[in-house]
């Protein structure tokens, strides 16, 4: 057949239509629709039988119910972590951190899985099996003790009141080291302070029946106690078409809580005790307190009413002290006699917004105003919670014989993180020759971050107990795989500042990861094979069987796991109990006072030793005393604070890929670039502009962000979003802006001994960018 | 167009208790499978079915104030605007009135209006990724998967099986949890019982701290959304393009409502509500 030009055609025609009545055409198309969409890489996640169980997350104090499938090939998963509406504090609700704890559970990227030997100069990670891994502490730490340098040993861990905490704490004392620190939390601030005027360490406000709050400088809605339940009180206090509370808020930025306030009164950094002591003599000189308490309290002595008077009336002029915090004098006089009035009113202290634990004077002034008011031990007012049931892990242990490195000076002991890392590195008294860093990811957290670093690159034997590859485990040794709070036992205990007391538990829901252990269960095994007093302290073969019995006043242990949690029925109402030592409320402490004077000392000297300006008289009393941040001098004219999120970060954890997502360009812009905020009438001065790449610049250390332009940010500070700039954690979350706490620099409270860094002086300058 | 045998659901979320924490929108991608890219600042790229807004009243310190308006999808259906002060739901009789955005650009049916529930629906698999509707939404509340989702290893086990995870080259968005209204049907069903109120709660309403969300019918009664709606701080979003939402906000800070576009006099309002809200 010839190729001629009508047979061409013919074919073609032949082809084209051929191909149509074919199911070629719509056979094609449907493999491209199938093709393009049935990636293999796109997941197909397993069905399977629905169960919840119950369960609190102990970093944020949350009652959650996870969703578990029971799939047939994948076996038991949770899908989802939604909230226990039976919680009496979270009742349903739930943070980013919890609804996105799946992140980081199921990451296999960025979890331990066995233990990790690590080669200091090459960095290479050798696996050990837990025999090997848990003889080389053990062999480590028998060691130190032999040679009596037992004190040459710390361990920093995450919560001290968990039973993981206590289990460290017990294993540090019986092997003879003190040095035992936790992250610093206002729980702490507010045990010293409630301790010093009325004797009760466990104070919390009554947010859910109050009906006039005024928070101090604390991130009400942003962070502080548990803040779901915060948020329920919150809830109960809007309305229409009238709000059933009024929410003041003190601070100095135009934040979440100062917005949703029904006032907002903006005053200089640092000045919110001074606020509250405003307040408190706009109160007497107005008459407006309640004279009940007078007789009540027996307070006629000078450790009474009078002699706080007294120092109001001398120290504390009304129109002064109103220009020294910025706040109009007017404005103020009517919020406190409004305050005064009101039937359930309650001063607010709390964690600051840079989520330090507050300073002591502070929170004794806001229980001093709370005092004036009335509202000790009644509905909407400071309630004393009811000690948690909770049985000690055993007898008491020995005191270790060398002082503390965290303690130098201090009439009482107390814990601080960042004074026992100075200490150890300065080697006063003496160095560190091991640290066990358990949980809470201290290199990261700091509060100053750069020394922790420093701590552990410089201590010669670090080993990090944590579920994650984070900033401490990549600083360490050894790593440790611990168990996320889905897969293991813990627990947790009351949060800051709630009504009533709380503890939440933890039990294993889904399998752990390899070979992951409970971080108790961890302590405990090595506390065995240290042997001697050391396991006689901790006769425990795993960490529920400790926390069975720490949990024993609290009925039947299986039910109490499976329920998660355990709680007051109802806030403590009615007079509150003065464990003083003159069995009253003791504005002026006695107890302090004799903390102060104990073995003979001059309390004054002692007052001023320790950095209390004032001097003995004024030290006794709640006062104020200028912010460490104003006298940084010329070099770094600016005051820095954070600024506090539930998207970033809530308790120890790192963010979540989802809470990364949420972030809106504000706190971190293209390309994941952290943002700074500052007032533009400051940025104006210092000749910078929106979107400037500026270098945030303390004593202490830097970062660099982008500048934007917020008119609600005080003149002459600069705002940080807290809890961004993961070196680790995954593609997802590492890199993702800077660490707050690589630039902050951390002082200790003059009386508490707590480590602060609420604010921080910083130059901010214009760099390439 | 609403008959009396249907429902119609809808959210009231209450911006006076928002606090902006995010819950609601984790709460979102958890439920639906939502995945995260390396770089979530580019926020053109960044898929976010519930995306929370932050606006300021633009006041100088210190009288400055912020506010959050959780936008999850509108499940519009045009109709006329509520007046402010009687906001009420009303489907438009007339079909050329009563259109969805994106429904009535979607060559692919892809998304449709379901007359029964009011739910604007979304079948990534019938999605051929043309992108109309993304253009068409007046919400930004949809969003098209640029990349696969590159899931960290280890993470798929956490994925819920009852929302497919998407594939690159589709369309989605806000369903108001529909898989949930499946469940709580199916469960119905064999219960013998109608789906109550508190059966079918999407997950942003569940997951909110502060309660600040409200979802139900808003033509029955019985359900709290319905009295809700009637109230006077109660508003929608760009009222004037007369898509009518089933999202209402609340608030009674009159900034708040006037960012809204909500701030036409009440004489202007109810004209326009009468013209069919097209002014």
């Amino acid at each position: 057949m010839d190729w001629d030009r009508r047979t061409f055609v013919k074919f073609a025609v032949g082809a084209v239509i051929g191909i149509h009545a074919s199911p070629l055409i719509p056979k094609f198309m449907d493999d491209t629709a199938i093709w393009t969409q049935n990636w293999n890489w796109v997941p197909v996640p397993e069905d399977g039988a629905v169960a919840y169980a119950h369960t609190v997350n102990p970093h944020t104090g949350t009652g959650a119910k996870a969703k578990l499938i029971d799939g047939r090939v994948e076996g038991l998963r949770a899908i989802r972590v939604e909230g226990n509406p039976n919680h009496p504090l979270s009742q349903g609700g739930v943070l980013p951190a919890d609804a996105s704890a799946l992140q980081l559970l199921y990451n296999s990227e960025i979890r331990v899985t066995k233990p990790l030997l690590r080669n200091r100069s090459t960095g290479v990670m050798t696996q050990l099996s837990w025999p090997q891994a848990l003889d080389l502490v053990a062999g480590n730490l028998a060691n130190l003790a032999k040679n009596g340098q037992a004190h040459m040993a710390a361990a920093l861990g995450a919560d001290p009141s968990s039973t993981t905490g206590q289990i460290l704490m017990r294993l540090m004392q019986a092997l003879g080291s003190p040095n035992v620190a936790f992250t610093p939390t206002p729980r702490e601030t507010m045990a010293l302070a409630g301790l010093f005027m009325m004797g009760q360490p466990f104070l919390g406000f009554d947010l859910a029946n109050a009906n006039y709050i005024v928070s101090f400088g604390t991130p009400l809605l942003d962070g502080f106690g548990a803040p779901v339940a915060v948020r329920k009180a919150f809830a109960g206090w809007r309305g229409y078409p009238k709000n059933q509370a009024r929410l003041v808020q003190i601070e100095p930025r135009a934040s979440v809580t100062a917005s949703q306030a029904d006032q907002w009164l903006a005053c200089k950094p640092g000045s919110e005790g001074l606020v509250a002591l405003a307040m408190c003599r706009i109160m007497i000189d107005e008459g407006v307190y309640d004279r009940a308490i007078e007789s009540a309290y027996g307070w006629n002595d000078a450790d009474g009413l009078p002699g706080f008077k007294s120092y109001l009336l001398k120290n504390l002029d009304r129109a002064k002290t109103a220009s020294l915090a910025g706040i109009s004098l007017p404005k103020l006089v009517k919020m406190t006699l409004a305050f005064a009035k009101a039937d359930r009113a309650v001063a607010v202290c709390g964690p600051g917004n840079s989520g330090d634990p507050g300073r002591l004077y502070d929170f004794m002034s806001v229980l001093a105003l709370n005092a004036l008011k009335g509202n000790l031990g009644k509905p909407g007012g400071v309630v004393a919670q009811q000690p948690l049931p909770l049985k000690s892990l055993g007898g008491a242990l020995p005191e270790a014989k060398p002082p503390a490195l965290a303690m130098a000076g201090r009439p009482f002991g107390v814990n601080n993180v960042h004074e026992l890392a100075q200490a150890a590195l300065a080697g006063k008294p003496y160095g560190l020759k091991t640290l066990i860093l358990c949980g809470g990811n201290f290199v990261f957290n700091g509060p100053q971050a750069n020394v922790m670093h420093d701590l552990a690159r410089k201590t010669p034997f670090v080993v990090a107990i944590t579920p994650y590859m984070d900033e401490s485990a990549g600083m360490a040794d050894l790593v440790l795989p611990s168990t996320h709070w889905l897969e293991g036992w813990g627990d947790s205990t009351t949060p800051f500042g709630s009504a009533v007391s709380c503890y939440g538990l933890h039990r294993p829901l889904v399998k752990s990861v390899d070979e992951a252990k409970d971080g108790g269960d961890i302590l405990l095994a090595l506390a065995q094979r240290l042997g001697g007093p050391v396991a006689a302290a901790l006769p425990f073969k795993n960490l529920g069987e400790a926390m069975a019995k720490r949990t024993q006043a609290m009925g039947d242990f299986k039910k109490l796991a499976e329920a998660s949690y355990w709680a007051q029925k109802r806030p403590a109402y009615g007079a509150m109990r003065f464990n003083t030592p003159s069995g009253r409320l003791e504005l002026s402490s006695r107890v302090l006072r004799n903390l102060l004077s104990k073995g003979g000392r001059d309390a004054d000297k002692t007052a001023r030793a320790l950095g209390v300006k004032a001097g003995a008289q004024t030290a006794f009393l709640p006062h104020w005393e200028e912010p460490a941040a104003y006298a940084e001098g010329a070099a770094y004219p600016l005051v820095m604070q954070a600024v506090p999120s539930l998207r970033t970060t809530w308790g120890d954890e790192a963010v979540t890929p989802y809470m990364v997502k949420i972030l809106p360009d504000t706190v971190l812009a293209n390309t994941d670039k952290l943002v700074v905020e500052m007032h533009p009438a400051t940025a104006q001065q210092l000749h910078l502009q929106e979107g400037d790449a500026v270098l945030v610049e303390s004593s202490a250390g830097s970062l660099t962000a982008k500048l934007t332009l917020y008119a609600g940010a005080a003149p002459g500070m600069v705002f940080v979003p807290l809890g961004l700039g993961h070196k680790d954690f995954g593609f997802q979350v590492a890199g993702k802006g800077m660490n707050f706490n690589r630039a902050v620099k951390v002082t200790s409270d003059p009386m508490s001994g707590m480590p602060i860094w609420e604010l921080t002086g910083v130059s901010v300058k214009k760099v390439r960018g | 167009m609403w008959r009396k045998n249907q429902v119609r659901y809808g959210m009231v979320i209450d911006v006076d208790k928002c606090t902006g924490c995010g819950a609601c929108a984790v709460a979102c991608m958890s439920e639906n499978n939502v995945g995260v890219l390396p770089d979530e600042t580019d926020k053109i790229r960044s898929i976010t079915w519930l995306r929370v807004y932050q606006i300021d009243n633009g006041k100088p310190f210190p009288d400055t104030e912020v506010a959050f308006f959780p936008r999850p999808c509108m499940h519009c259906q045009g109709g006329t605007s509520g007046a402010p002060g009687q906001a009420f739901f009303q489907e438009d009789t007339d079909p050329q009135e009563a259109h969805t955005p994106c429904v009535s650009v979607c060559p692919a049916i892809a998304t449709d209006y379901d007359d029964a529930t009011g739910i604007v629906s979304q079948i990534p698999t019938r999605c051929i990724g043309c992108r109309y509707c993304v253009a068409a939404c007046p919400y930004h509340a949809r969003y098209f998967n640029w990349y696969d989702v590159p899931w960290p290893q280890g993470t798929p086990r956490g994925l819920s099986p009852f929302v497919s995870p998407r594939m690159r080259g589709v369309v989605e968005k806000c369903t108001f949890c529909y898989a949930r209204l499946q469940r709580a049907k199916n469960k119905a069903f064999v219960g013998g019982g109608k789906v109550g109120e508190m059966d079918y709660q999407t997950a942003c309403t569940e997951a909110c701290p502060s309660g600040a969300i409200t979802f139900g019918q808003l033509q029955n009664p019985a359900h709290k959304v319905h009295k809700l709606i009637q109230s006077e701080f109660a508003f929608r979003l760009l009222e004037k393009l007369g898509t009518n939402p089933k999202v209402y906000y609340m608030s009674k800070r009159k900034w708040v409502r006037m960012m809204a576009d909500n701030h036409l006099s009440q004489a202007k309002a109810t004209q326009a509500a009468a013209s069919g809200g097209h002014k």
